[in-house]
């Protein structure tokens, strides 16, 4: 059987953001392989381990990403794919440009993450799914697969789903899917061997970024001490939400 | 012509649908506004919805999946000639928006805060980075947008629309659903509460969370939790805030023993007045509360629970 996982690299949360020119500017942050993809790059390779074939890395994204590549293969993925495209691309108009490769590899499963940690899109998995005509499944914390079958649990909006799915299919991720591994020293060694092929894309983004902004609400910054006596300070803060703040 | 996606819960609209009518009519100037009803037993629905929209088309497809709901608003898009579709953003919307995006090959904004048109493009604003960027984003037409939740004013009831059957071609069903667990809420709903006490691991034992839930009681608001929380099976998933969990935007967010790790950042702050109780001064949540408590937090929450007692007396 064949395994994708769709990964990414985006700054690493705890990184600081600037902005210049009304875009953010990542050239100071530190960029990782995407936490909600790493479930997906995890589970590819527990699948392998589990039913054979092989795990195959897809990302599309900026030159930079190979180093997101490159963990996901050191994590132990087989090969890899790497669509390169500068700037900004809307996940319909990624979707499209991935399912031409995806199509081609015929996998039986794709993983991909949740939701993004630089766009906060969740669309990703879902138009991949459109654009192959196959089912998917968001939000997964649960995956198995038998005999061309797939049984998922999934988070809704209210409480989770259990279903039942035929295969191919695609599945986004959530925590409590798995524990994503960390990628060992010889791992390291022999991703530097490991296969990415490279593909050009030409692909129009349907969707325009005009204009980033941090604006991060000022915020009072009031601290009581709450050390030498409690009751004190817990009686300020409510009259301070009740009478300043009209909270409570 | 604008087409919204009625999300009901088979008795009733739901807010979020109320707020999406809102935000067609903000682009009146691109066309008015039609609405579909899709699910199963739906004249009830249908007929609150005809108060809002000129035509309702109705789409009895039967419990919901991604497909099919996919499936109908595309069908309901062509009939209704419509360049624009608007749903509200929860994660069941976003889930199948951007099949219909993709088959309607139109741009998809998500999420969105506000949505204003220049006459052939529709603009959006909405967060990005995990919440910590607004940006401004532009698609022309066609085009697929969800309406975050609890950013929009209610729209009120304009008239009489007309209500119509629509066919839907279904495609085969791929996804079979084998059990659903609804959480049982008890008391406010976390997204809608102005008011939200979460609990984080510095409280160190489920039993802990007695006094946040009498907290949260005494100011009528809901119960939150970090994902350390979670993780450790002392809450439940369905109250975790944050990246992963859910997006919360309160009057006043009360965090107790919460360390304020940017992913958990994400689901709060954006709430009006942050407050934090840690007994390290150091904690990253200072730095974004407006007013806190650096102590214990086992002598902060019982003192915490006398004032506001007091307050209401
Ligand atoms: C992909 C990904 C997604 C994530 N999604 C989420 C998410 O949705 N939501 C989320 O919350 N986290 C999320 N996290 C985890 C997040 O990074 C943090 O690990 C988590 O928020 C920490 O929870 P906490 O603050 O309860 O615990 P800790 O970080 O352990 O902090 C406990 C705090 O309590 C304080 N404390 C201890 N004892 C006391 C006392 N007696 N009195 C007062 N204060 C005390 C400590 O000083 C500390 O600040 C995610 C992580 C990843 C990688």
């Amino acid at each position: 059987m064949k395994f994708v996982a769709v990964i990414r690299q985006v700054p690493d949360s705890e990184s600081r953001l600037k902005i210049d020119a009304g875009r953010v500017d990542l050239s100071s942050a530190t960029l990782i392989l995407d936490q909600m993809d790493e479930y997906a790059v995890e589970e590819v390779i527990r699948l392998q381990e589990k039913h054979g074939g092989e795990s195959v890395i897809v990302a599309l994204g900026p030159e930079r990403f190979e180093e997101a590549v490159r963990t996901a293969l050191a994590m132990g993925a087989d090969r890899a794919i790497h669509l390169v495209q500068e700037g900004y691309l809307d996940p319909i108009t990624q979707a499209e440009a991935l399912a031409e490769v995806l199509r081609a590899e015929a996998p039986d499963v794709v993983l991909t993450g949740g939701q993004q940690a630089d766009w906060d899109s969740q669309a990703l998995g879902p138009a991949i799914a459109e654009a192959l005509g196959w089912p998917v499944v968001t939000w997964t914390t649960a995956l198995e697969i038998e005999d061309g079958w797939a049984k998922a649990r999934h988070d809704l909006d209210e409480g989770a789903e259990v279903v039942r799915l035929s295969l191919p299919a695609v599945f986004t991720t959530q925590q409590g899917l798995n524990e994503p591994r960390y990628p060992t020293l010889p791992g390291i060694m022999k991703a530097k061997k490991k296969e990415i092929r490279k593909a050009p894309t030409a692909a129009a983004s349907k969707v325009e970024v005009l204009e980033q902004s941090i604006q991060e609400r000022a915020r009072l910054g009031k601290l009581l001490d709450g050390t030498k006596d409690p009751q004190a300070a817990a009686s300020e803060l409510i009259r301070l939400l009740h009478e300043e703040a009209k909270v409570i | 012509m604008i087409l919204v996606v009625l999300e009901h819960d088979g008795a009733r609209l739901r807010k979020g649908a109320l707020e999406a009518v809102t935000r067609a009519r903000q682009l009146s100037a691109l066309g008015g506004v039609s609405g579909v009803v899709i699910g199963e037993n739906l004249t009830s629905v249908a007929e609150e919805a005809r108060r809002y929209v000129d035509t309702v088309y109705v789409a009895e497809v039967g419990a919901y999946t991604a497909e099919k709901w996919a499936a109908a608003a595309y069908a309901a898009a062509q009939k209704a000639g419509a360049k624009v579709v608007i749903a509200s953003g929860g994660r069941q919307s976003r889930s199948w928006t951007p099949r219909l995006a993709y088959r309607l090959g139109a741009g998809l904004l998500e999420d969105t805060l506000e949505t204003s048109t220049d006459g052939s493009r529709v603009i959006a604003s909405r967060y990005s980075f995990l919440n910590r960027v607004t940006e401004k984003q532009a698609a022309s037409l066609p085009v697929v947008i969800t309406a975050k939740p609890n950013t929009t004013p209610l729209a009120e009831p304009q008239g009489e629309g007309s209500v119509e059957d629509l066919s839907v071609e279904l495609p085969p069903a791929q996804v079979e659903v084998l059990e659903r667990v609804t959480e049982q809420k008890k008391g406010v709903s976390l997204t809608e509460a102005t008011v939200v006490v979460t609990g984080g691991r510095g409280l160190g034992s489920p039993e802990a969370f007695a006094g946040v839930e009498e907290l949260a009681d005494l100011l009528g608001g809901a119960v939150g939790a970090t994902r350390a929380v979670v993780d450790a099976g002392w809450r439940p998933y369905g109250e975790q805030v944050g990246q992963t969990g859910k997006t919360v935007q309160p009057g006043v967010y009360i965090a107790l023993a919460v360390s304020g790790a940017v992913q958990h950042q994400a689901g709060m702050n954006k709430s009006k007045y942050i407050v934090a109780v840690n007994k390290d001064a150091e904690a990253p949540i200072f730095k974004i509360a407006d007013y806190g408590i650096v102590g214990d937090v086992h002598q902060v929450l019982p003192a915490l629970i006398e004032a506001t007692k007091k307050l209401r007396d």
